[in-house]
Parts: C-alpha cells; sequence; structure tokens
C-alpha cells in the first residue's frame, strides 16, 4: 500500500472526527419550555415583547439588562443578559438568544438580533411642507 | 396613466443600463469566439482569437462606463435612483460615497466584474498559447457576473438586480402618484455608519481584486485538463495563484484589523461565517500553491494540485452564495439580506463545480499521476502532507459554516455551536500546530531524497533553541496553563527559526529562496501572535460595584464587564485611574474623552493617555452605534468602545433667548415652610434652619425700607451636606428674590414669598429630572497583549508572498 494511501485514510478519518465533533457542539433552537426540561444551553428564536418594559439602568448596573421576549410558540418569558444593552435592541424584529433557564428567568450568554436596518429597510422619509389652509 | 415626472435625470441610468447590456453581449460574444478559437482545427486561424480579445476589450470598457455612471448618480445625490437613495445621503463626506458602491450586492457585484475583466485583460496580454482555453473560461464567468446585475424578469424569474432601478419602481407609494414627488425626498438613507471608516475604502476593493485573482489559476487548472495539457500549467499558473493568495490574504487582513479598529466587538477574528467564508478559499488556495511547486519539481502531487486549485474558485463562489443568500441570517451579524438571486448563484456555482468533476474523470487515465511513493525524508512528502492538513482543517471551518445550509438541504433544525469561537480554537490551533511544525522542518528537506542524518543534525539546533525560546515566551506571556497553547507557540518559534536558517543562507546569495522564509516567518508570527492576543486578552473594565438583582443572577455569575464612569469622576479600574471629561461631536459622531492614567506607588503618574472612543447617535432610531478607540503600545494594546450612553434629545442649541434656566428642571413644587420643616426631595431632604432678617445682596445697595429675608437652609444629598440661602427682597413696590442653586444635589430652591398670614414662607423648589443629575458612559475596555506580534506577521507574510510572486514570474520568462 502506498503511504500517501494510508496518510490519506488518517486525513479521512480526522475529517470525519472534525464534522461529527461539529453536530457535538453542536445545539439546538428550542422554546422556553424546553429550556426549563434542559440544563444544556440553546438557541432560542423569539421576538421582543414591546408590551412589557426593558430594563437597563446602568446608574444601578451596567451589567443587567433584562427584557421580555415571545418565543415562537408564544411562550412570553423574563430574559436576563449580563451586559449592557446592545444597541439598537427596540428595532430587532426577531432575537435569537443563547443560553439557560435558571429559576423563571432565561439567562442569555449571546443575543443576536435580526433588525430592519435603517440601511435596508424601504421606507420612504418623506418631508413635506403643507400650505396654511384659511379658516 | 402617464404621469410626467419633474425633476429627474434619467439619462444617467438609461446609458448605464445600455452599458449592462452592452457588457452581457460582449462578454458573451468574447465567450464563444475564444470557444471557437479553441477547438478551432486551424489553430493558424486567429480571427476567432482577434474577435474575442476584441469583445473582451470592449467588455471592460462596458464594465467601466456602468462604474462610471453609477457614480455619477451617488456623486450628484440623484435620489430618484434606488440604489443612490439607499446608499448615500447629501450629508456623506466625498470619500466615502465610494464606500457607497459597495454598500450594495450590486456595486459589489460590478466590483468583481471589473476585477475580472481587468485581469483577462493582462492574461490576454501575457498568456501566448494559453490564451484561447484560459480566456473561454474566464469570459464564461464574465457572462454569469455580468447577468448579476441586468435587473430584468424572464417568465417570472427575476435575473440579477440592476443598480439603476428607479426609486419609484422600486417601491410603492402614495406620493409617487405627484409628478412632482422628487422634490419631496430630500436626502438619501445614507451609508451604514460602520462602513464609514478609511478601511472600508480600501478593505472591500482588495477582497474582491482577490476573489476575482482566483479565477485565473483556476481557468489555467481547468485549461490544462480540457486541452490535454496536463502538467504544463503549474508554471504559468503559479504566479497567478500567488497573487491571488495575496491580495485575498491582504484583504482578509485589512477586513480583521477594520474590525478591530472600527467595530466594538472586541477582537480581530470572531469565527462569524462571512468570515469563515472568505479565508477557506484562502487557506485551499495556499495549500494548492504548495503542491503546485511539489509536482513541479518532482512530478508528485499532481491530482491533490489540481483539485485544490480547482476547489478554491468554486468555495470563492460559495463563499458569495453564502453571504449573499440570506441564508446566514440567524448565524452571522453581517450577512447581506436576501435579493432573490439564490437560484442564479446555484446555477453559477453548479457549473464552475460540475463541467471541471466531468473534465477530471474524462481525463482520470490520462493524468500524470504518479504510482511510485514519496520518500519519507522528501520535501514534497511533507507539501503533500500540509497541503493536506491545511484542506482538512477547511472541511473542519466549511462543517460548522454550513450547518444553516444543511438545514435547508435536509429540513433538519440545527442550531451553530453556542460557544462557536472555542469550538472552532479546539480544531484550528491542532491543524495549526501542525501545519507550523511542518513549515518548520521541510525546510531542512530537499526534493526527491534527503539523507536522514544530516535532517536530524540540522534540524536539532533548531529544536533545542525552540524548546528554550518556548519556555521564556509562555511564561512572558502568561499562557503556561494549556498544553496545547505551549504546543502550537513551540511549532511556531520552531518554524520561526527554521526559516530564519534559510532566510540567513539566502542573504548570503541564494535569494531565490527568501521569498518563502519571510512568508513562513511572518506566519508563524501571526499564529504566535493570534494565540497569545486572543488567549491572554482581558476585559480590564470589570465591574464589581454592581448592585445585586436576586441570588439567581449573581450565583450565574458571568463576568461583569462593563463599567459605568461618571463624568469627572475618577474611577479604578484594573491597574488604570479611569475619568469620563466629557463629549464633543464632530459631524454625526460624538467623542467621548476618557483619560486613562497609571500611578505608581511613589504618587507619580507613570502612563496618562486620553482615549475618545466614539458613538453615532441618532435621537430619532434612540440607538447608538459605537466604535472603539485604541492606545497602541509596542507590546499591548488597551481597545475601549462605550456599550451604552444616554440618549440625547434632538438638541435646539442655536436660540438660547427666551429659554430661561428653569427649562432645565422638573415642574417646580412650592412648600409653606417655617422653621425646622424638613422637605424632601428625590435625592435627598433639606431642612429650614434659620431665618435670616438682614440678608445682603452683592451689587444690590439696600436702604433702609427695603426688606430682604433669606431663608437659611441645610441641603442633605448623598450622605454629603450643603448649605443655601435664598433670598426674598422687597424693595419699593417690587418683589424680587433670588434664588439658590445646589448643584450637587440636582436642585434650586427660591424663596418666593412671604404669607404673614399663616405666619409661613413659601419655598419654591427645583429638582432636576434624573438623567440629568450626572453625565455618564458606560465602558467596556480590553487589553490586548503582543497583538503586534500578530499585525507584524500578517505585514511579513504578505511581503513574503509578494517576494515570491516576482521570483516565480521570472521562471516563466526563463523557462
Amino acid at each position: 500500500m502506498k503511504k500517501s494511501s494510508i496518510i490519506g485514510m488518517i486525513i479521512i478519518a480526522i475529517a470525519i472526527g472534525a464534522i461529527i465533533s461539529t453536530y457535538a457542539d453542536s445545539s439546538t433552537y428550542g422554546t422556553f419550555s424546553e429550556a426549563k426540561e434542559t440544563s444544556k444551553e440553546l438557541h432560542v428564536v423569539g421576538k421582543l415583547d414591546t408590551t412589557k418594559a426593558m430594563f437597563y439602568d446602568p446608574e444601578k448596573d451596567a451589567n443587567y439588562f433584562s427584557f421580555f421576549v415571545n418565543d415562537n410558540n408564544g411562550t412570553n418569558c423574563k430574559v436576563v443578559f449580563t451586559g449592557a444593552k446592545p444597541q439598537d435592541f427596540e428595532r430587532s424584529e426577531q432575537i435569537v438568544l443563547t443560553g439557560q433557564m435558571l429559576g423563571n428567568e432565561f439567562h442569555a450568554s449571546k443575543i443576536l438580533m435580526k433588525c430592519p436596518s435603517k440601511y435596508t429597510q424601504d421606507k420612504i422619509e418623506v418631508k413635506e411642507v403643507k400650505a396654511q389652509g384659511k379658516i | 396613466m402617464d404621469i410626467q415626472f419633474t425633476g429627474e435625470h434619467l439619462l444617467p441610468g438609461k446609458l448605464g443600463q445600455f452599458f449592462i447590456v452592452l457588457s452581457i453581449g460582449t462578454s458573451i460574444l468574447s465567450f464563444i469566439s475564444y470557444l471557437l478559437a479553441t477547438t478551432a482545427k486551424d489553430q493558424l486561424d486567429l480571427s476567432w482569437q482577434k474577435l474575442g480579445r476584441l469583445a473582451y476589450r470592449l467588455n471592460l470598457a462596458a464594465v467601466v462606463g456602468i462604474g462610471a455612471c453609477l457614480f455619477y448618480i451617488i456623486y450628484n445625490h440623484y435620489f430618484e435612483y434606488h440604489y443612490a437613495w439607499a446608499h448615500s445621503s447629501t450629508t456623506l463626506p466625498t470619500h466615502y460615497i465610494i464606500s457607497c458602491f459597495w454598500e450594495g450586492q450590486e456595486g459589489s457585484f460590478w466590483l468583481w466584474t471589473f476585477w475580472q475583466g481587468l485581469l483577462g485583460c493582462i492574461v490576454i496580454a501575457k498568456a501566448k498559447t494559453w490564451e484561447n482555453s484560459v480566456m473561454t473560461v474566464i469570459s464564461a464567468s464574465q457572462v454569469f457576473l455580468a447577468t448579476m446585475i441586468i435587473g430584468v424578469e424572464i417568465f417570472g424569474a427575476k435575473i440579477g438586480s440592476s443598480p439603476f432601478v428607479l426609486l419609484r419602481e422600486a417601491m410603492e407609494a402614495p406620493i409617487f402618484s405627484r409628478p412632482d414627488y422628487l422634490s419631496l425626498i430630500q436626502d438619501g438613507n445614507g451609508l451604514n455608519p460602520l462602513l464609514q471608516n478609511y478601511w472600508m475604502v480600501i478593505h472591500p476593493p482588495i477582497l474582491f481584486l482577490g476573489f476575482a485573482s482566483m479565477i485565473v489559476p483556476f481557468a489555467y487548472a481547468f485549461a490544462g485538463l480540457w486541452q490535454k495539457r496536463y502538467a504544463l500549467w503549474i508554471t504559468p499558473a503559479l504566479p497567478w495563484a500567488l497573487f491571488a493568495v495575496v491580495t485575498l490574504g491582504s484583504g482578509i487582513i485589512m477586513g480583521s484589523f477594520w474590525a478591530y479598529e472600527a467595530l466594538n466587538f472586541g477582537g480581530f477574528w470572531a469565527w462569524d461565517p462571512v468570515e469563515n467564508a472568505s479565508i477557506i478559499p484562502w487557506l485551499t488556495l495556499i495549500a494548492g500553491v504548495h503542491v503546485m511547486l511539489a509536482f513541479r519539481n518532482t512530478g508528485h502531487s499532481y491530482f491533490t494540485a489540481t483539485f485544490l486549485v480547482l476547489i478554491s474558485f468554486v468555495l470563492v463562489l460559495y463563499a458569495s452564495f453564502l453571504t449573499r443568500s440570506g441564508i446566514l441570517g440567524e448565524t452571522s451579524v453581517h450577512a447581506f439580506t436576501s435579493m432573490g438571486m439564490d437560484t442564479q448563484l446555484l446555477i453559477y456555482l453548479a457549473f464552475f463545480l460540475i463541467i471541471p468533476i466531468v473534465l477530471v474523470i474524462k481525463n482520470w487515465k490520462q493524468l500524470p499521476i504518479t504510482k511510485k511513493d514519496e520518500e519519507t525524508y522528501s520535501r514534497e512528502f511533507w507539501l503533500f502532507i500540509g497541503a493536506i492538513v491545511l484542506f482538512v482543517s477547511c472541511i473542519q471551518i466549511l462543517a460548522t459554516t454550513s450547518i444553516p445550509v444543511f438545514n435547508k438541504i435536509l429540513g433538519t433544525d440545527i442550531a451553530p455551536p453556542t460557544d462557536a469561537i472555542q469550538h472552532y480554537n479546539k480544531w484550528q490551533i491542532a491543524f495549526a500546530f501542525v501545519i507550523a511544525a511542518i513549515s518548520g522542518f521541510s525546510q531542512f528537506l530537499k526534493y526527491k531524497k534527503t539523507e536522514p542524518r544530516r535532517f536530524y543534525i540540522r534540524i536539532s539546533v533548531s529544536l533545542v533553541v525552540a524548546i528554550l525560546l518556548t519556555a521564556i515566551v509562555v511564561y512572558v506571556a502568561d499562557i503556561y496553563g494549556n498544553a496545547m497553547y505551549i504546543l502550537l507557540t513551540f511549532a511556531a518559534i520552531f518554524s520561526i527559526l527554521c526559516n530564519g536558517n534559510i532566510l540567513g543562507e539566502a542573504l548570503k546569495g541564494k535569494w531565490k529562496l527568501a521569498g518563502s522564509a519571510v512568508a513562513h516567518i511572518g506566519f508563524a508570527m501571526l499564529l504566535v501572535g493570534a494565540l497569545i492576543a486572543a488567549a491572554t486578552n482581558k476585559v480590564v473594565s470589570i465591574n464589581n460595584t454592581g448592585i445585586g438583582f436576586g441570588d439567581e443572577f449573581a450565583k450565574n455569575n458571568n463576568p461583569r464587564e462593563n463599567i459605568i464612569l461618571y463624568k469627572n469622576e475618577p474611577t479604578k479600574m484594573d491597574k488604570y485611574l479611569v475619568t469620563y471629561l466629557g463629549d464633543s461631536t464632530f459631524g454625526v459622531n460624538t467623542y467621548y474623552k476618557v483619560n486613562y492614567q497609571v500611578i505608581g506607588e511613589d504618587g507619580k503618574i507613570k502612563e496618562n493617555f486620553n482615549l475618545y472612543p466614539n458613538a453615532q447617535q441618532n435621537a430619532k432610531m434612540r440607538q447608538i452605534i459605537a466604535s472603539p478607540d485604541t492606545k497602541h503600545y509596542l507590546l499591548h494594546d488597551i481597545y475601549t468602545h462605550v456599550s451604552s450612553v444616554p440618549l440625547k434629545e434632538e438638541e435646539h442649541h442655536e436660540d438660547h433667548e427666551g429659554h430661561s434656566d428653569d427649562e432645565n428642571y422638573l415642574k417646580p413644587v412650592a412648600h409653606e415652610v417655617t422653621i425646622g420643616d424638613t422637605v424632601r426631595f428625590r435625592t435627598g431632604y433639606l431642612v429650614v434652619k434659620d431665618i435670616n432678617k438682614s440678608a445682603k445682596i452683592n451689587d444690590i445697595a439696600l436702604t433702609d425700607k427695603d426688606v430682604a429675608i433669606g431663608l437659611v437652609l441645610a441641603v442633605y444629598s448623598d450622605n454629603k451636606t450643603y448649605s443655601a440661602e435664598p433670598i426674598f427682597l422687597i424693595k419699593g413696590n417690587a418683589k424680587v428674590d433670588f434664588g439658590k442653586k445646589v448643584d450637587e444635589a440636582g436642585i434650586k430652591v427660591r424663596f418666593t414669598n412671604v404669607l404673614p398670614d399663616k405666619n409661613k414662607m413659601e419655598l419654591t423648589l427645583y429638582e432636576k429630572p434624573k438623567e440629568d443629575k450626572k453625565d455618564w458612559i458606560v465602558l467596556k475596555a480590553i487589553e490586548f497583549p503582543y497583538i503586534n506580534l500578530f499585525w507584524g506577521g500578517t505585514i511579513i507574510m504578505v511581503i513574503g508572498f509578494i517576494m515570491s510572486i516576482f521570483r516565480r514570474s521570472k521562471e516563466i520568462k526563463s523557462a
């Protein structure tokens, strides 16, 4: 057998190992109710609940930010993030949270937002000056 | 209904669209001509070749025409065009108008087309016998790219997206029914503030030049198979492959520097899918270059070389599919959103994937694949191993990056690893160790066969010195706690020493070898620099003063990485005493002046510098976009950005007249008080101590008939006591009062009336609204040790690649 064939096989074995490891390390998308049942970190996709108040008061604690999210099943849950409030947060359309449930709060270690960026949204800003109507 | 719109400038758009059609026409003509020229029986008939050349050069002219029209539109702020409206604004400085060009997908496709057109013209001038076949491939790719910006619908399928679409065609809104709608659109959406950075002017063109130049080695490898000149394509393709490696590499490094200097994600590499997509083809082509050399010198590794060069360009197309199709939406922060061109991108990808596969299979039997085994002690063997390890490392990156693609194909719902950086590092550090080690010892191996004893003698010195140096480095850089870190550091230092040895010989006269030695030294330095900076960077703005939010919160104690700074209140942060000194606004950016001091034990100031992290405030959107500022030292950097600042409301500073000071306070509250009474306010309370019946007022002379009464107050706030004495004055018939401010407590007090019938005094209290009490910023600061090793390594590596390009270009001429 050629030496390079043996090496080829070793390499293929490592490549397969790498791919398997991808799936071993990979996480799952879930909901808040699923998060309650597991102690693993998972991804929860949802929307910001704008009817409930967000809390970020840097004068009290610059590393505490809490808000409410409705997951894709409609379950509402309080989310706590150890860090500063991300920029543009209110405008996010969809939020992907990474973290786990602690008690009744979901503690997020990472927040990924999908924003209808100002720079891509197709909404025209019209400036119009109306003539004064006579009364 | 046909509305006659006023104020539109339709000519540049029509001209631009004409150029787009011309560019498609000429690229198709060029493709067909070159195809016929390649397959013609009579190779002496040059008419097809001449036509192909003409068409390709015309194509470049048309592409330049498209760019000129688009630039004209953006430069003149013709917001009737969607592209200008969406990506620029009148307030944008001129040099960033160039950046607007590539903010959108259409502009970045144009850039790619332009480079490919230019590179093709260079190939025409240089390729000699390879011209026809190589140009067939390049012009085929040019056809695909040209269709990306045509913007037509055929049978309901959208083909391309034109940058010359009018705003009123791109969207629907009631205003477009008005002939004078344009006068209502005052300004465009503007350029994403993150792209308003000088690196963003230069990074995309270099990156796209890198992507575009990948087609040339691909075309040579393809032409080699097609024309059955199996072994001959390597020599002319080698300088092109090196050129692609150096430009794409520089582009990636600039992007990394932009991320470090202008983005606030706190680092130079984040394993984001978009970053991965650009580095994968770069790594595969580097691997390809190495086995190309092995094949040229020994005849081994033919298939590996061909495969790696072909797959590199396919991976470029895959990368553009990933970033442009919107498939990364849930995993990446900066992918484009979909423009409905997924199918078109996939056809492009499939075309350049399937045809080479077919060619390889058809020619398999005749390919010059050696049956011989390589010697273990030979350079070609280890070049091959190194290339394969690089390729496997790419497979690992590719597998994780492609999770959203697998989800789409298989219908699964797998999320990427929760800690992506750790996931990638775990694998990539091991791969980097192997590659660095091979790039070290293989320098002492010759092609064909090396005598083992001599080899071991030569590497042993480097090995011993490397072990000693590694011990020092891991101790100084404080990374000895992790075995993998130690191994990688060792391998990189070993590689630097081995290649330094070669460089030493090169300086004695063997100049040819200098390029690769320099590139390898740069690469090894980059690895050590990246490893140390990534492993030991520490957040210095750790905040331990936070008030508890319950036990649950404290238990899950992530490091509290942000710290609040009040204006002019020095705060201890790691070894620094930091003070927020105030802000100033230039254009759209607000710069926050933060002073850093290090005070030695003797009380003397050892270091003293100011940083100006900035943020773009957008009061209307209620958001900030922060950019860091970094203090660069030789051995470390202090990187600082604001995470949160008080949002400024829309301010009107122009006119101060008619505004009284009272506007800075909440609605005043009047209290009726006597001596001994207490009045509470938000941040404290005050006590009426006494009445001063003979109060004096500066600058006002009092007569006997005037009455001036002072109200002696003690104000308690934040455990401090202040005194204040507002005065009430009756002068003649007029009642006047003189209020007093207690800024520290955020209040103002006025003695507004005397109520003799109630035997009380009226005290009016003004409180500042909460936010205005103190100016603050929330700051995050990271110390990056030895990051200059990383940047220095990247520069040295690029220099090494450029030296190699010159060497390999000379070889074509001498061949």
